[in-house]
C-alpha cells in the first residue's frame, strides 16, 4: 500500500515539476511572479481537448497544446511585462498585470467551453494496466512519468550544455552586462517564456488526461501548489523546483491517503507559510531572497 | 424617480462594502507592505459576526464589534511573522494565509457550516448604516494620511533605511498598518454578514482578493480618493456596459494590464498630479 502510494506520488511529482519549472524559470530570470501561468497551463489542456474533439490524434493534440501555450506565454510577456521592466516597477506591477492576463485568458476559456467540464472521449489514451510485485501501474502513468522526465532532461540540456543556456544564465545574472556582450535580452526573455509556457501546456495535457476533467478553473489550484513548490525549492532555482516537486507530490499523495481529507490543503499551505518564515530562500535558493530579518 | 433609486440601491450597498475593503487593502500598501490578506480578514470578521448572531443570538452591535476586534487581532498576530518578509514573498505568504483560512473554514463544518456556508443570519444592516460606516472609514484613513502616521508610512514605503535612520520603527508601524487593515476588513466583513442573510467560504477567497486589489490599483495607491474612485468606476462600469456583461472579467483584466502599464499611479492619482501641475504652472505665470 505504501509503495503504491509512493509510486503514485512520483507520477504526480512529474506533472508538478513541469508546471513549476516554468514558473521558477520566469522568476529566476526576471524577478517576476507570473500569475498567468495557471491560465497558460489550462490553455494547454483545452487546446488538446479541442484537437481530440475535432478528430485529431492525441500526439498532434499534445504538440499543438505545447506550441499554443508557449506562444500564449510569449504574448503575456510582451503585453504585460515588457513595458513594466522599463519603468522598473516589475515586482509589484508584474503581479497585478499577470493577474489581469490570467483573468482575460480564463474568461475567454470559460466562454469557449460554456462553463462546462470537458472530458476526453473514452480510450483517448489506451487503458492498459501493468502489474508487478504488488504494484499497479497504468500505461498513462508510465507515459506521464516518461514525458515529464524527457522534458526535464531536454530543459537541463538546453540550460546547462548549449549556447542558448549560457545566454539565459548570463541575462539572469546581469542583464546589463549580458547586453554589453551582444545578447539581446528581449529575445532571451521571449525564448524563456516560450519554454515556460510549453512546459505548463504539457503539464496541462497530462493532468487533463490523468483526471479526465478539463475546466477553465483547473489552473487555479495548480497555481497555488506551484507557489508552494517554488518557494520550497527556492525562488528561481531549477534543481530546487525539481526536488520540491518530488517532495510535494509525495507529501500530497500521502496526506490524502492517510490523513482526514479536508485537511490536505491546510497542511500544505501551513507548511508553505512556515517555510517562508524559517527559510524564505527555500531549500536550494540563494541567500539574498526576501529576508531582511537581521538587517534592522 | 424613486424606482430608479430603488433599482440602484443594491449597487450602492455593494459600493459601500467594497470601499471599506478597498481602504483596508490601501492602508497596507501605503505602509509599504505587499499584503493581500484583506479577503481573509473580511472572512474572519464575517464569520465571527455571523456565528455570534446565529448560534448565540447576539446583538448586531456586539457582533460587529467582535468581528472588527477579531479581524484586528488576527492581523496583528499575522504581522509578526510577516515582518521578516518583503515584496513578493509577503504577497505569497498572505495568499497562503487566505488558503489556510479557506480550507480550515470548509473543514470545521460543525462551527462554520463548511462549504454550504452560514445561513439564516438576521438582516440588521441597511443602506444607511453601510453608508455611515463607509464615510467614517474614509474619514479615518484620510485623517491618518494627513497626520504624522501618514508621513511615517510614506517614508517607510519609499525607503526603509531612511525611515529607520529617522527613528521611525518599521516593525511597529507595519504592525499598526496591519491592525488598521484587519480592523477595517473585519468591520466590513461583519457588516456584509448582517447585510446579506448568508455567507459562504468561497466568497472570501482569491476572487475577492483580485477584486479589492484592482480597486486600489485602478484608482491609485497614494491618496484616499484612489480606492474610492477605483471602486466606483469598477462597480459602475459593468452596469453601464450591460451588453458586455458576459465579458466583464475580460474588461477587468484588460483594464488592470493597461492601467498598471500606462498609468502605474492609478487613474485618480494621475488626475490629481495633472491638476497640481497645472496649478503650479498657472501660479508661475502670475508671478512672472
Amino acid at each position: 500500500m505504501l509503495a503504491q502510494q509512493l509510486l503514485n506520488g512520483l507520477v504526480v511529482s512529474g506533472v508538478y515539476a513541469l508546471f513549476s519549472l516554468g514558473f521558477t524559470l520566469v522568476f529566476g530570470i526576471q524577478r517576476i511572479l507570473n500569475l498567468a501561468h495557471g491560465a497558460v497551463f489550462m490553455t494547454g489542456a483545452m487546446v488538446a481537448y479541442y484537437t481530440v474533439d475535432g478528430g485529431g490524434p492525441l500526439w498532434l493534440a499534445f504538440i499543438l497544446a505545447i506550441i499554443v501555450s508557449g506562444c500564449l506565454s510569449v504574448l503575456v510577456e510582451i503585453t504585460c511585462f515588457r513595458r513594466l521592466r522599463k519603468t522598473g516597477d516589475e515586482e509589484f506591477g508584474g503581479v497585478v498585470s499577470s493577474i489581469g492576463a490570467g483573468l482575460v485568458i480564463t474568461t475567454i476559456a470559460q466562454q469557449i467551453s460554456s462553463t462546462q467540464i470537458l472530458r476526453f472521449p473514452f480510450e483517448t489514451f489506451p487503458v492498459v494496466i501493468f502489474r508487478f510485485w504488488d504494484l499497479r501501474v497504468s500505461m498513462l502513468q508510465l507515459f506521464m512519468a516518461g514525458a515529464a522526465l524527457v522534458m526535464v532532461l531536454i530543459l537541463g540540456y538546453l540550460f546547462y550544455k548549449t549556447a542558448f543556456g549560457r545566454r539565459v544564465r548570463a541575462v539572469t545574472d546581469n542583464e546589463r552586462a549580458a547586453t554589453l556582450m551582444g545578447i539581446n535580452p528581449n529575445r532571451i526573455y521571449m525564448q524563456t517564456y516560450f519554454l515556460a509556457g510549453a512546459l505548463a501546456g504539457a503539464a496541462g495535457v497530462l493532468v487533463g488526461l490523468a483526471f479526465n476533467s478539463i475546466s477553465f478553473v483547473m489552473g487555479e489550484p495548480y497555481m497555488m501548489f506551484g507557489f508552494a513548490i517554488i518557494i520550497l525549492g527556492g525562488l528561481g532555482s531549477i534543481p530546487g523546483a525539481l526536488l520540491a516537486s518530488v517532495i510535494f507530490g509525495m507529501v500530497q499523495t500521502l496526506t490524502i491517503a492517510y490523513l482526514p481529507s479536508g485537511l490536505t490543503d491546510t497542511i500544505i499551505f501551513a507548511a508553505l507559510f512556515l517555510i517562508l518564515l524559517v527559510r524564505p530562500h527555500g531549500l536550494l535558493g540563494q541567500e539574498d531572497a526576501g529576508n531582511l530579518g537581521g538587517r534592522r | 424617480m424613486s424606482n430608479f433609486i430603488a433599482g440602484y440601491l443594491p449597487l450602492f450597498d455593494l459600493y459601500c462594502l467594497h470601499v471599506g475593503l478597498a481602504l483596508s487593502q490601501f492602508i497596507v500598501l501605503r505602509a509599504g507592505v505587499f499584503s493581500l490578506a484583506t479577503a481573509a480578514f473580511a472572512g474572519i470578521g464575517a464569520y465571527t459576526a455571523g456565528i455570534l448572531a446565529v448560534d448565540l443570538g447576539a446583538h448586531p452591535v456586539l457582533g460587529v464589534l467582535c468581528g472588527t476586534l477579531m479581524g484586528m487581532l488576527v492581523a496583528m498576530v499575522l504581522s509578526i511573522p510577516l515582518a521578516r518578509l518583503r515584496g513578493v514573498y509577503q504577497a505569497i505568504a498572505t495568499v497562503a494565509f487566505i488558503q489556510i483560512c479557506l480550507s480550515l473554514n470548509i473543514y470545521s463544518e460543525s462551527i462554520t457550516g463548511g462549504a454550504m456556508g452560514l445561513n439564516n443570519i438576521p438582516k440588521t444592516v441597511g443602506t444607511g448604516t453601510l453608508f455611515v460606516f463607509a464615510a467614517l472609514a474614509t474619514y479615518m484613513i484620510w485623517a491618518i494620511e494627513k497626520g504624522r502616521l501618514g508621513r511615517a508610512f510614506n517614508t517607510i514605503r519609499q525607503d526603509e533605511a531612511v525611515a529607520a535612520s529617522l527613528g521611525i520603527s518599521i516593525r511597529k508601524h507595519q504592525m499598526l498598518a496591519f491592525a488598521i487593515s484587519g480592523a477595517l476588513a473585519g468591520l466590513f466583513g461583519s457588516l456584509e454578514a448582517y447585510h446579506s442573510y448568508a455567507i459562504d467560504p468561497r466568497q472570501f477567497g482569491f476572487h475577492l482578493l483580485i477584486t479589492v486589489l484592482s480597486y486600489v490599483i485602478f484608482g491609485g495607491r497614494n491618496s484616499v480618493i484612489g480606492p474610492l474612485a477605483g471602486a466606483a468606476f469598477l462597480i459602475i462600469l459593468p452596469e453601464l456596459a450591460r451588453p458586455l456583461a458576459e465579458n466583464r472579467m475580460v474588461i477587468y483584466g484588460i483594464m488592470l494590464i493597461l492601467v498598471i502599464n500606462f498609468m502605474p499611479k492609478g487613474v485618480a492619482d494621475t488626475a490629481i498630479d495633472a491638476i497640481k501641475a497645472r496649478r503650479l504652472t498657472a501660479k508661475r505665470g502670475d508671478s512672472a
